[in-house]
């Protein structure tokens, strides 16, 4: 009885031992494979982020050249090495704090320089911008199974793949993966913009047409000039509030707002956006080292000579106000054969028109104001001969200074600043580019046939009695710089041994 | 009388231990071996099958993957997109010199940057072809990005800023129930990817 009893354990021992290898080598290769399908995924992951990092420099790049923007102090380029521009690179390293991946930090470096290559026909520079962004991997330093994986994310297990001279050298003390890119941003002009404003945006008035037309390209314009039959599409508006009261205007082309409503939208070409938001410049006033001494004030019949020679003294003056009535006229006189001639006005005080006095501007004459108080044009208007409304360029500055009083020019026009006014009306057809961020535009009539052309920013925008505003493309390459884009993005995805 | 019985007793208990299992005895335990060992077997058999098929999905995963993320990889810088099914075309900025260098950016007459030659781009084509499926730059030797995927169907739809690709193949499980529907659907490895570059085939800008 005890021997076959000792058999039968045995027996029972033997299949147990044999079932418990079997199951764990069953074990072993299925913790084998999701390891390694766990440690695949991790990487891919890893990888993603990096990229993530990659295009967080690109922004953050993009941030300081808007800073730079302001006026000083904008605190531009504070923690890099360098300010980019005249063959000078900026380096800028940041680290985030990561909460997950045993809070290992993503690494950021950042390159920026102004190539000679990139400045366009406007003198306007284009930034470079290679950016690296590197993120730890928190798993073993094992390859995958597959060699088109490592082909395609390149991580960086024993030894750094992304030193070819191009960023820094990375010390690697541990297994990590990077992803690098290069974008070049563009300047934009603050005219980027059929209207836009800060607040509230309402064309209720009248059923408004807004399009646009290039006074450059004679397939958009003819002559330079707006053309129906030539009608474009890029007659945006925008605002960084939320609402525009559309009032069934046809609009061709797009209406953004900031997270806010469009009312009246029927006739819209374009798209509706809510995730528009645009930080508007502040214009400081001139301070030229000479201008022409007289005139100082207008208030009667005067004539303002324009000078061949851009931004030269002969160019410049400052006044204190322009208040015409009556049948008085300013008149900004340029070459008698209409040859370019450039002049810039800085006026301290207020701008107003009214009876039947008019600012005429004359053939060939590029006019650039600048106004600190409030603008009203009424009676005969401001009439730009060359209809260019690029060659005429009123510019708001804030009537007090540093708006929301914090001692730097970042974050104004927040609500906190006071506010200008500017009528624009008058008998006259307009043809102007408005920028005044910190006053409520009201433009009025658009002369006898209720047509506008060019662009609007205000504070907030209100038409009334205008039927046509028309966009001129152009105005988007010049004037003053509001933004940087994007116009061109590649990633790099070479490495020191493969390309 | 007691021991004696007790003892013709033994003695024949010795005798059948010596003469073996009877017939009904080894019918039995037969028939318990045999149906622990068909069970054993099937399940191994069936565990096999499992295994086989779990890694048959995780290596077919991973490929989609791969082909997703260099799908996305070349969109991401595309400046123009020729979409079909399982043969896509990608035309990249020409950024590399001959020696594979970067090369520097230059602005054309509207303001556009580009990079070597005036109109110049690096076609990227992707394609099933023989059961793998290959990524190609111009007329390079085309590169295998999976093999073994003659069940694969990747499909890339156009939609000017945003460009999507959907990667699926012919798995090994499959559900025989009623409500079973294409097995290959459930597989679906799907991917948006945002077009940074202003298209050249189109007029569609992204910023």
């Amino acid at each position: 009885m005890r021997t076959r009893g000792s058999k039968a354990q045995g027996s029972v021992l033997l299949w147990t031992v044999v079932t418990i290898a079997i199951l764990s080598l069953l074990g072993a290769e299925v913790l084998r494979l999701v390891a390694i399908k766990y440690g695949h995924a991790l990487q891919t992951a890893t990888w993603q982020e990096a990229l993530l990092g990659a295009e967080s420099g690109i922004d953050l790049a993009i941030m300081e050249l808007r800073k730079s923007l302001f006026p000083a102090p904008n605190h531009a380029w504070d923690g890099w090495n360098n300010i980019p521009g005249n063959g000078v690179t900026s380096y800028g390293l940041t680290t985030i704090p990561n909460a997950g991946l045993a809070g290992t930090p993503m690494t950021i470096e950042v390159n920026v320089d102004a190539p000679a290559a990139l400045i366009d026909s406007n003198g306007w520079q284009y930034y470079r911008i290679r950016t690296v962004g590197t993120m730890p991997i928190t798993g073993p330093a094992r390859v995958t199974d597959n060699k088109q994986d490592t082909r395609l994310r390149k991580l960086s297990l024993r030894w750094e793949r992304f030193t070819n001279g191009v960023l820094t050298q990375h010390a690697i003390s541990a297994p990590q993966v990077s992803r690098r890119a290069e974008a070049i941003v563009r300047p934009v002009s603050a005219f980027g913009q059929a209207i836009m404003s800060r607040g509230p945006l309402d064309l209720t008035n009248q059923n408004i047409v807004v399009d646009s037309y290039d006074s450059r390209d004679s397939t958009k314009s003819t002559n330079g000039l707006y053309d129906p039959a030539k009608r474009q599409q890029n007659g945006n508006i925008a605002t960084n509030g939320n609402l525009v009261a559309a009032g069934n205007a046809y609009i061709y082309g797009d209406v953004s707002t900031n997270a806010g409503t469009v009312s009246g939208a029927a006739n819209i070409t374009g798209f509706q956006r809510t995730d528009f938001y645009q930080d508007l410049m502040i214009i400081q006033a001139p301070s030229w080292p000479s201008v022409n001494a007289s005139p100082a004030t207008v208030t009667q019949t005067t004539t303002i000579n324009a000078s061949a020679t851009k931004n030269s003294a002969a160019s410049r003056y400052i006044l204190n106000q322009i208040s015409l009535s009556g049948s008085n006229t300013l008149t900004i006189a340029g070459a008698a054969n209409g040859s370019p001639t450039y002049v810039d006005i800085y006026v301290s005080g207020n701008i107003s028109v009214s009876g039947s006095s008019q600012i005429q501007i004359n053939p060939g004459v590029t006019a650039t104001i600048y106004f600190k108080g409030n603008v009203t044009i009424a009676g005969n208007g401001m009439v730009n001969s060359n209809n260019q409304p690029g060659d005429l360029r009123l510019y708001g500055i804030p009537p007090t200074g540093d708006p929301d009083q914090t001692g730097d020019w970042q974050g104004d026009y927040s609500g906190t600043g006071a506010s200008q006014v500017v009528s624009l009306g008058g008998n006259g057809q307009i043809s102007a580019s408005l920028y005044a961020p910190s006053a409520d535009v009201t433009i009025n009539g658009g002369g006898t046939s209720g047509h506008v052309f060019g662009s609007v920013v205000g504070k907030s925008v209100k038409m009334t009695g205008v039927t046509n505003l028309h966009y001129d493309e152009a105005l988007a390459s010049s004037g003053l710089i509001g933004n940087y884009k994007i116009v061109s993005w590649f990633e790099d995805n070479r490495d020191s041994r493969s390309h | 009388m007691n021991s004696r019985f007790c003892t013709r007793a033994a003695r024949g208990r010795t005798k059948r231990d010596a003469g073996g299992f009877s017939l009904s005895e080894v019918m039995i335990s037969s028939l318990i071996f045999s149906a622990i060992a068909m069970g054993l077997l099937m399940a191994f058999t069936a565990l096999e099958h499992n295994y086989a098929a779990t890694s048959d999905f995780a290596l077919n995963h991973a490929d989609q993957m791969r082909i997703s993320d260099y799908l996305a990889l070349d969109l991401r810088r595309a400046l123009s997109v020729q979409a079909a099914r399982n043969d896509t075309s990608i035309y990249i900025p020409n950024y590399y010199d001959a020696n594979g260098n970067p090369q520097t950016p230059v602005l054309d007459q509207n303001g556009g940057v580009y990079y070597g030659a005036l109109g110049s781009s690096v076609k990227v084509h992707y394609y099933l072809s023989a059961g793998t499926i290959y990524r190609q730059k111009d007329n390079a030797t085309p590169t295998a990005l999976a093999t073994n995927v003659q069940d694969f169907i990747f499909d890339v739809t156009d939609a000017g800023k945003v460009v999507s690709t959907k990667i699926t193949f012919n798995p090994t499980f499959r559900s025989s129930g009623p409500a079973a529907g294409d097995p290959n659907a459930a597989t679906a490895f799907y991917n948006t990817t945002l077009l940074r570059n202003k298209r050249t085939d189109n007029q569609i800008g992204v910023y």
